[in-house]
């Protein structure tokens, strides 16, 4: 593909769209060259335009449409796969300034937002209102934006779904610079193709979100966390299809393996999770969470979850029941991305997601690599819905050695997963550095189609080209 | 030997409180014991446990501190009490109606006082109650060991810590140790929920009308204010690097903070 670069010229006119918010050269944060997974690359744009209006969204879009210049739209950078990285140069179209919450319908439990919210601030704000934004990823200040177009999941995907599931509407501009609005705050709809689905978890390929009307849930009365320890891997892990058959509907199921534990209570400094119990070792564990509208409830609820436990073989069932133990149980859980990242030199990670019964077949095989391909493995995940967060790290290695390393383990990783009937990314997206292993898992016609639908919203393949589901 | 542990019902104190007409607005933030008098307890289970005894929990206040004792039972509490009574107190008047209620409870060989609550914040009614009871009192404590006759108390200081000795009974206000409190297993917190917590009243205690209550206190709120909002820091807007850390270490010694 045949960019233009940015003449001189160019720079000035789009100067004008965003006066005074447009960066180039030294004045280009380095924050702006990766995400937080660096393994995938670094790049640099020519510029970086700090936008505030979906009207400037427009301009720029179009202006770089006209003028062949290729566009990555970035938020807080906090993806994982390299999505908001400018492989192919040209603007970085920031959307942090676009950071306000417009207004909330709390009749209809809807909140509009500026793409640039961050996570973490609408979660706050719609708590102090008594409501609940449901989905909850690791990564609280990644914005709202960015959550939608990679359709993030998080703890609480189990119970309440993901992104997706609390996207109504959307103000997108298309790349070529025209305004669209998709979607609408009904609750139901046969209306043609969805492209608002479409849009959510397209990782800002097909348009630039610039306004999004969420779902918001009357936030629970009462929630309570349980620690379960196990004495290994496979019974914990075999507990998860339990949950369900006894018609317990936690919030949140989270697993964890002991070293990643050790870690990241070191990292934050507070030991919480048991390490012995009874005089067994504990190796593994569950970290749990139901709501529901009282106290009582809850109990029963508990009660009837330890029963299940204990019978398929945790060693105990620890409670956290007030919110300083709730926040201490979670806090290890949060960090541990960036317990590894500080542990590590290099890291890669895969985002897998199996059927919940193929969990613990696919963490016995990821541990059976761990030897043959010489790379210290860490696994966690969303122990509900079958989302693994495998993580294979060095460091001592050469990155050479460790990218070809890394490359073979993921690849086992993926064709394990496929051949289990999971896909490459639960809830992190392809970016450019899985587009190889989406191309394997879903084949030839669905890469294809997947391509065309670009071309039909971006004909001349100028945003955020190279990601998702083509390479240039 | 037998331990009392003295505790507080509070609000969540990671909760910001705002003030509306001049009091605390607490709806909605959920009641917990205070976060010292739970170091006190995990203290208390973790002596008991290696050297044998009993722990009991005092409260004064109404029924709605009753979670918070089956809380205190599930995690290491072998007995509960709860003094009847929702006067406005102050620090005296509150120590006033522990030592009486302590009393009625049971005869204690150490008593223990978080240092203070999270809520009022005066730190002064572990030494009241050791005053009124005409205990020994070492504050500031860390962690204890009996000894012949009494306990060897690791007492935290400004440098460090120091070790002192004291006859039993004697008060202990203690500080966040190097430990967590624990958690309530499931069948610890199932068991809290059946356990009988002994309801005390005043008049029961022997508590004097004189002694405690809005009209004995010594010490009066005049007034609430929210503390002043911080001044919006400063910018180091250098272009280098070196230069942009030279000028934040200056003005951080110039704060005398490194």
């Amino acid at each position: 593909m045949n960019y233009q670069t940015l003449t001189p010229e160019l720079l000035q006119e789009l100067s004008g769209i965003a006066p005074k918010r447009v960066f180039t050269g030294s004045d280009i944060n380095e924050d702006y060259s990766h995400d937080e997974m660096p393994i995938y690359g670094k790049a640099v744009p020519e510029a970086v335009v700090e936008v505030s209006t979906t009207e400037e969204v427009a301009a720029v879009l179009k202006f770089c449409n006209e003028h062949h210049i290729p566009v990555t739209p970035r938020g807080a950078g906090t993806g994982l796969v390299g999505g908001a990285v400018p492989i192919h140069g040209g603007i970085l179209l920031v959307t942090t300034r676009m950071n306000k919450i417009l207004a909330y319908d709390e009749e209809n439990f809807t909140v509009t937002v500026q793409p640039g919210v961050l996570l973490n601030t609408l979660a706050e704000d719609a708590a102090s209102k008594g409501l609940l934004y449901p989905p909850d990823p690791g990564e609280k200040f990644a914005t709202l934006g960015g959550n939608v177009s990679t359709n993030a999941g998080g703890m609480r995907a189990v119970k309440y779904g993901c992104t997706r599931d609390y996207v109504k509407a959307m103000t997108v501009v298309l790349p070529t610079g025209e305004i669209v609005k998709l979607g609408s705050s009904v609750s139901k709809t046969s209306s043609g193709y969805s492209l608002l689905h479409l849009m959510i978890g397209s990782e800002g390929t097909l348009g630039v979100i610039t306004e999004l009307t969420l779902k918001l849930i009357p936030q629970p009365k009462e929630t309570i966390s349980l620690i379960i320890p196990y004495p290994d891997m496979e019974s914990c892990i075999g507990t998860v299809p339990a949950f369900f058959k006894n018609h317990l509907n936690p919030q949140a199921l989270e697993f964890m393996g002991k070293e990643i534990v050790i870690s990241s209570e070191a990292y934050v400094g507070k030991q919480v999770f048991p390490r012995k119990l009874d005089g067994v070792e504990a190796e593994a564990y569950l970290l749990v969470t139901f709501d529901g509208n009282s106290a009582d409830e809850l109990d029963t609820v508990i009660e009837k979850a330890s029963e299940v436990v204990l019978e398929a073989g945790a060693i105990d069932v620890l409670v956290a029941d007030t919110p300083a133990l709730k926040r201490d149980a979670w806090a290890a859980r949060s960090s541990f991305l960036e317990a590894i990242m500080a542990d590590t030199k290099l890291l890669d990670e895969c985002d897998v997601v199996v059927p919940v019964t193929q969990i613990a077949p696919f963490l016995v095989y990821v541990k059976s690599l761990e030897e043959d391909v010489g790379l210290t493995v860490k696994s966690f995940g969303h122990a509900g819905d079958g989302n693994l967060h495998i993580y294979c790290c060095s460091n001592d290695l050469e990155e050479e050695e460790f990218l070809k390393r890394a490359e073979k383990f993921m690849e086992a990783l993926y064709n394990k997963a496929t051949e289990l009937g999971g896909q490459v990314s639960g809830e992190h997206g392809i970016g450019h550095g899985k587009v190889p292993f989406l191309a394997e898992s879903v084949g030839k016609v669905n890469m294809a189609l997947m391509e065309n639908i670009k071309k039909v919203f971006d004909p001349n393949l100028i945003l955020n080209p190279g990601k998702v589901c083509y390479k240039l | 030997m037998e331990l009392l542990v003295c505790v507080k019902q509070v609000p969540d104190d990671s909760v910001t409180v705002v003030l509306e007409n001049n009091a605390p607005k607490l709806d909605g933030i959920t009641p917990v014991v205070n976060a010292f008098d739970t170091y006190a307890l995990e203290m208390a289970a973790r002596f008991k446990e290696e050297h044998g005894g009993e722990v009991t929990v005092l409260t004064v206040g109404g029924e709605e501190t009753v979670p918070s004792l089956r809380s205190c039972l599930a995690v290491g509490a072998n007995h509960a009490a709860r003094l009847d009574e929702t006067a406005a107190c102050d620090s005296l008047g509150m120590a006033h109606l522990l030592a009486k209620a302590a009393g009625k409870a049971g005869k204690f060989d150490v008593i223990f006082c978080g240092v203070e609550s999270t809520d009022g914040a005066y730190g002064i009614v572990g030494a009241q109650l050791a005053e009124t009871l005409g205990l020994p009192l070492v504050t500031n404590v860390l962690g204890l060991e009996p000894v012949e006759g009494g306990v060897s108390v690791k007492q935290e200081t400004e440098e460090g810590y120091r070790i002192v000795e004291t006859p039993c009974p004697c008060v202990v206000t203690t500080v966040k140790p190097g430990y967590e409190p624990r958690y309530p297993s499931i069948k610890s917190k199932m068991a809290a929920r059946k356990m009988p917590i002994a309801g005390l009243t005043a008049a029961d205690v022997g508590a004097e009308a004189s002694a405690y209550g809005p009209d004995a206190a010594k010490v009066r709120q005049t007034a609430l204010s929210a503390p002043p909002k911080r001044q919006s820091g400063v910018k180091i807007q250098e272009k280098e690097a070196a230069v942009a850390v030279s000028r934040a270490i200056k003005m951080l010694a110039g704060q005398k903070l490194v």
